[in-house]
């Protein structure tokens, strides 16, 4: 099997299917596992300490000879640190999330880093792209976590026209349906999140899976539209009350202390009532838990044969 | 070339607001509720009406109109 883009001569990997980082959940035995099998793995080091960081690394590296990435939140307090420890370890991809990589950009390409923003707006994929990005992550407000407000199907083909380098399609995306409508966008990728909780080595609790899998098309909501960083959550007892709340116009202080420590109360410890359990709208689409190695695996095939399908559709110019 | 009526126009255009709302002294994220996504507009659009590069170390600095009119006037200069 094999599925070949610009995207995976950039990164050097075998196909253009990166697995999204989730910040507490997406640890090294993940990334190891995706990189393995062909993808991309990424650590969702957003906030996190740079001694898990580094522990994380040496797990990957234990595990897989293959290119992997480390996500990183640029507004973090600490993350001069971080990235003299990204340097250190020479790891060759970096995305990021929160924050503006433009401070840091010549630093981590001076050491050979390829740097992938992601971006929700054609305006910052060309000011990022221009400023050295070797490739953006256009994420669509499907996705589970932190939104934009545009669709995948929308910014995509309009972020591919803005810039000259390779684009990677994030939200809404699970199968070899999305991963070709993705393709056909423009894109020379994708990024995938949701269904990558359901891995199995996806360090998150077994509830918050099994959550994701019962969910269904309509299930999710965005909470926190008024705080300026809205977040996709499948709908619960948390999401009930904090939306209330923010109907009501409660103050920026009162709505941070509602969600404070919500998404880890889910995602480790299991709380999938009282917790945030983030998750993207395709999470309809995401039935069982399999080893990360099946996912990939099935999703290029899937690619493939719908690739075929749509060969088989009869046009002419 | 007029920076502020310039500026003014470009907000304007990207959150289409009425322009006498616009004062030297407003705050893009209080006052004119521009967002961070906003404001990387507002830079790009900047950089190509005046053929400057606005690098992002002097962006993070560019809180009110009036920081953006004089940081741009001082670059024409
Ligand atoms: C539980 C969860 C946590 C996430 N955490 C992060 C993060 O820390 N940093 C980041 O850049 N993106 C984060 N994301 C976004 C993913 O990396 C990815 O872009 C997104 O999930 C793609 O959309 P999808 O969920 O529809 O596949 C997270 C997504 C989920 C579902």
């Amino acid at each position: 099997m094999f599925f070949k883009t610009l995207l995976c001569d950039l990164l050097n990997i075998e196909y253009p299917l990166i697995q999204g980082a989730m910040a507490w959940i997406a640890g090294g035995n993940l990334a190891a596992a995706v990189s393995q099998a062909g993808g991309l793995g990424v650590i969702g080091a957003s906030g996190a300490e740079p001694a898990w960081i580094k522990q994380e690394i040496e797990q990957v590296r234990k595990l897989t000879g293959k290119p992997f990435g480390v996500n990183l939140m640029l507004a973090a307090p600490g993350i001069e640190k971080v990235i003299e420890l990204i340097i250190q370890e020479k790891v060759p991809v970096v995305t990021t999330g929160g924050g503006n990589p433009g401070p840091y950009m010549e630093r981590l390409k001076a050491a050979g880093i390829k740097v992938i923003p992601v971006v929700a707006s054609v305006a910052l994929a060309r000011r990022l792209s221009r400023l050295g990005a070797d490739a953006v992550i256009a994420e669509g407000t499907e996705s589970g976590g932190h939104v934009g407000e545009m669709t995948t199907m929308c910014l995509v083909p309009m972020v591919v026209d803005a810039v000259d380098v390779p684009v990677i399609a994030a939200g809404g995306i699970a199968d070899g349906r999305g991963f070709m409508a993705a393709l056909a966008l423009g894109a020379q990728g994708v990024q995938m999140g949701t269904r990558f909780i359901c891995a199995e080595e996806c360090n998150v609790h077994p509830a918050y899976q099994q959550r994701v899998i019962k969910a269904k098309d309509r299930d999710t909501v965005i909470c926190g539209q008024s705080t300026g960083h809205p977040v996709r959550a499948i709908r619960n007892q948390f999401t009930r009350e904090y939306l209330k709340s923010e109907k009501m116009g409660a103050g920026q202080e009162e709505l941070e202390r509602l969600g404070q420590g919500r998404y880890p109360a889910a995602a480790v410890e299991g709380r999938i009532d009282e917790g945030s359990v983030l998750a993207g709208q395709i999470c309809g689409l995401v039935n069982q838990v399999q080893p990360a190695a099946g996912i990939v695996a099935d999703i290029i095939s899937d690619a493939c044969q719908v690739k075929n399908i749509l060969g088989g559709i009869e046009c002419q110019e | 070339m007029n920076v502020f009526e310039e500026l003014k126009k470009i907000i304007v255009e990207i959150k289409d607001i009425p322009e006498d709302e616009i004062q030297l002294e407003a705050k893009f994220a209080e006052d004119l509720e521009a967002d961070s996504l906003d404001i990387v507009e507002m830079l790009m659009l900047l950089e190509e009406k005046f053929d400057i590069q606005i690098p992002e170390e002097e962006a993070a600095k560019l809180k009110t109109v009036k920081n953006v009119v004089d940081y741009v006037e001082a670059k024409l200069q």
